[in-house]
């Protein structure tokens, strides 16, 4: 159930033009789509509370502004409308989390036996991929690498720093996580579609951390393996 | 002069830590305009990468240590001894001790700017190995550790002065469960100051030792490990943002009852919430590292969630105060209504990035920037002004301008809106945080003009703000000791009042002493 795009997409033609438009309705992995399950829930119950709560600030605001026929009254409190208050809260915030526990426990998951392995190395200030053999691609702050990637494959990405903290982050798979030196982080990712995705540092690295971005290119399976068997040569 | 300089009075020393507080304000809020003209539009360059990361890095220690934090420590050192009916703090001497460390802290951390290599570049969290190594290699990135090191210890010295006060030295009838809110969210604040604050201080210390001295405690060539740093940092980072949020709090308690014309609703429940929030705030550290797949995220994110509890507990006591009052939209009481809106959105999209799964995504990124700027600036920094314009005519026996001040609130209102809506779509958008430049793609320039210009608006009611102070001090319009019927001990007594605090206390009996017939 895609969410219909932002409204201002119709009122800038000239701005949104671009096809690197990333937006919650349409996840471009497995992984992406059970996360939007879980952006939907927090918006729809934040949007509730939100607008609950807001309607009882204005309506007191307005209902008991000062008038010159009517005094405050003088009372401290409501016993059972304050546990009533803490109840509910209690049980939103368990179904939340019930909500989080259950999507959160696949996204993590990291599935064995692994069908394609691919090392990132993050460095200031770019990316540096080793796929399987011996096919290897690095790019610098201008001229951002591209990361190659099987359609509906699972792929295992080893992640790993040269010198200090990044972050690894493909906003069309609503993900990301960090690279630290001194020990390698394990996720796995699988497209859903092919398409060129933008994918950037998210962890400040600085001072060209603004421009250590690369591109998530998802290929088919058949272009991606002639990539790898030569050795980076046959460019999908 | 002098007076000023060597004075131990708690007053004096609170109006000190405001114009301090308020100087830095000034400065960091200069340095957030050069963020938002940098990014106003895409491929900017106004400023070079280099100054871009020494400004926002600027940007964020100011605020964060030098402006909304010790703004609620100054503004209790003026209030907490006349709320307790006390004739000053417990340790004179080393609250000015504290006051003196900070100012001279928060210059150590401005001075860096003129330092070779430029000020620190490494952000307010200034994660290792990228603060101890590679950025700022030159004395800039020292004097940041050294400076925060002052302020640290300053702020560990100032909470214990509380505690002592608040719990030892009130006025015979002024019993605990008698305290005005406020006091009582400063005990919370000291306390859970006194657990957080030695875990930066260390970490600072172990920073500089780290860089000059062969630590390698963050190091992974020599057995070190970066997770470390973030533990030691955020065991005290996310207190912190506790000790940046519960004093104000008690500011806005204070000016809707006040200003409701009733008691406090759930008075024992506001306490009780306070405790509970600073206790829950000590397990939550690790939300900030859900990324870095290196802790336990259903721990941290289960006791996340818990808080948002206590948090609703005062936001139902703060409407039930209004309900059935008579509410007087005073500017203050504007500011704290601002303030009941903003922390709200602060709130809920707190929430939201409490859950990992959906962190993966904002972490880092524009949304995040505009969940913390909702708590800090539109909660903290609405209570700041909102306490401003209810305390000003007490510190100084005059009121500030009504009429001026709202138009202050309104353009803060509406500029910090327009300002910061459109982040949490950016970051949706893939805009990362703390980046100097952006591509002109998707609604990226759109988002960020708009931003752009909401700053320019909240910029225009903050210089509207001083013009007030200027005018109102020029026109020396006196006050009555009580001008707003407030409830608590220091309404009862001069404005500004005199050395010792009061010249007799009428018997204390309840928890609406000024009001007492």
């Amino acid at each position: 159930m895609p969410l219909p795009y932002p409204p201002f997409e119709r009122l800038t033609p000239g701005l949104g033009t671009s096809a690197h438009v990333e937006w919650l309705s349409n996840p471009a992995s497995t992984h992406g789509v059970l996360m939007r399950t879980d952006w939907y829930v927090f918006i729809g119950a934040g949007i509730f509370v939100g607008l609950y709560v807001y309607a009882c600030i204005v309506w007191c605001l307005f209902r008991y502004r000062r008038r010159t026929n009517r005094d405050a009254e003088q009372f401290e409190g409501n016993t059972p409308l304050e546990l009533i208050y803490v109840a509910i809260p209690l049980l939103l915030v368990f179904g939340l989390f019930g909500v989080t526990y259950a999507l959160e426990v696949p996204v993590d998951r990291v599935a064995r036996p692994v069908p394609n392995r691919i090392g990132v190395t993050a460095f200031r200030w770019s990316w540096e991929f080793q796929y399987p053999g011996r096919a290897e691609t690095f790019g610098t702050p201008n001229a951002p690498p591209t990361l190659y990637l099987p359609e509906g494959e699972t792929t295992e990405i080893d992640l790993r720093s040269a010198d200090v903290t990044h972050s690894f982050w493909v906003p069309a798979f609503l993900f990301k996580r960090d690279a630290i030196p001194g020990m390698t982080n394990v996720f796995d990712v699988t497209p859903t579609r092919t398409g060129n995705f933008t994918g950037r540092c998210a962890q400040f690295c600085g001072l060209d951390h603004a421009l250590m971005s690369f591109t998530v290119h998802v290929v088919p399976r058949s272009a991606y393996d002639r990539f790898v068997a030569s050795n980076g040569a046959s460019v999908p | 002069m002098i007076e000023w300089l060597t004075t131990t009075n708690h007053k004096k020393i609170g109006i000190m830590y405001l114009v301090a507080t308020m100087a830095f304000f000034v400065a960091g809020g200069l340095l957030s305009l050069l963020i938002r003209a940098q990014l106003a539009v895409p491929n900017n360059t106004v400023l070079s990468a280099q100054a871009y990361n020494q400004v926002f890095t600027l940007h964020g220690t100011a605020m964060i240590f030098l402006v909304i934090a010790p703004f609620g420590i100054g503004l209790a050192n003026f209030l907490v001894p006349l709320q307790c009916g006390a004739p000053d703090m417990a340790f004179p001497r080393l609250n000015a001790t504290g006051l003196w460390l900070f100012v001279l802290g928060g210059l150590t951390v401005f001075a860096g700017l003129a330092a070779y290599g430029g000020g620190a570049a490494s952000g307010w969290t200034a994660y290792a190995p990228l603060s101890v190594i590679y950025e700022g290699s030159g004395a800039g990135q020292d004097l940041w550790f050294i400076g925060l090191l002052m302020a640290s210890v300053s702020t560990i010295i100032t909470a214990i002065n509380f505690v002592v006060t608040i719990f030892l030295f009130r006025a015979p009838g002024m019993t605990m469960w008698r305290l005005p809110i406020f006091t009582w969210e400063m005990v919370a604040t000291s306390l859970l100051i006194l657990m957080a604050f030695p875990s930066l201080a260390a970490v600072l210390a172990m920073s500089l030792i780290e860089r000059h001295m062969g630590g390698h405690f963050f190091d992974p060539l020599y057995g070190g490990n970066p997770i470390l740093y973030q533990h030691l940092f955020w065991f005290f980072g996310h207190p912190e943002v506790y000790v940046m949020i519960l004093p104000y709090f008690g500011i806005v308690t204070e000016i809707v009852a006040t200003f409701s014309h009733k008691p406090v609703f759930g008075y024992v429940g506001m306490v009780i919430s306070a405790f509970a929030i600073a206790g829950l705030s000590l397990g939550v550290w690790a939300h900030h590292m859900f990324t870095t797949g290196a802790v336990s995220n259903e721990f941290f994110s289960a006791v996340s969630f818990l808080i948002a509890v206590p948090t609703g507990v005062k936001f139902v006591n703060w409407i039930g105060t209004m309900w059935k009052g008579s509410i007087e939209f005073s500017v203050a009481m504007l500011f704290a209504v601002g303030f009941l809106l903003n922390f709200l959105i602060g709130g809920i999209t707190g929430v939201m990035i409490a859950s990992p799964p959906l962190d993966y995504q904002a972490h880092d990124s524009y949304f995040i920037v505009q969940h913390f700027h909702y708590t800090i600036g539109g909660g903290s920094m609405f209570a700041l002004f909102g306490a401003l314009y209810f305390y000003f005519p007490k510190i100084f026996g005059i009121k500030l301008g009504e009429k001026m001040g709202r138009w202050v609130f309104a353009l803060m209102f509406v500029g910090f809106n327009v300002t910061f809506i459109p982040m949490g779509f950016m970051g949706m958008e893939g805009m990362a945080r703390r980046v100097f430049t952006y591509p002109a793609t998707g609604h990226l320039p759109l988002l960020n003009a708009i931003s752009s210009f909401g700053a320019l608006l909240i910029a225009a009611g903050a210089a509207l703000f001083f013009v007030d102070v200027v005018v109102s001090l020029r026109k020396r319009i006196p006050v009555p000791d009580n001008p707003w019927g407030g409830y608590s001990l220091e309404w009862l007594t001069s404005s500004p009042p005199p050395e010792w605090n009061f010249e007799s206390l009428p018997p204390i009996t309840n928890r609406r002493p000024a009001l007492a017939e």
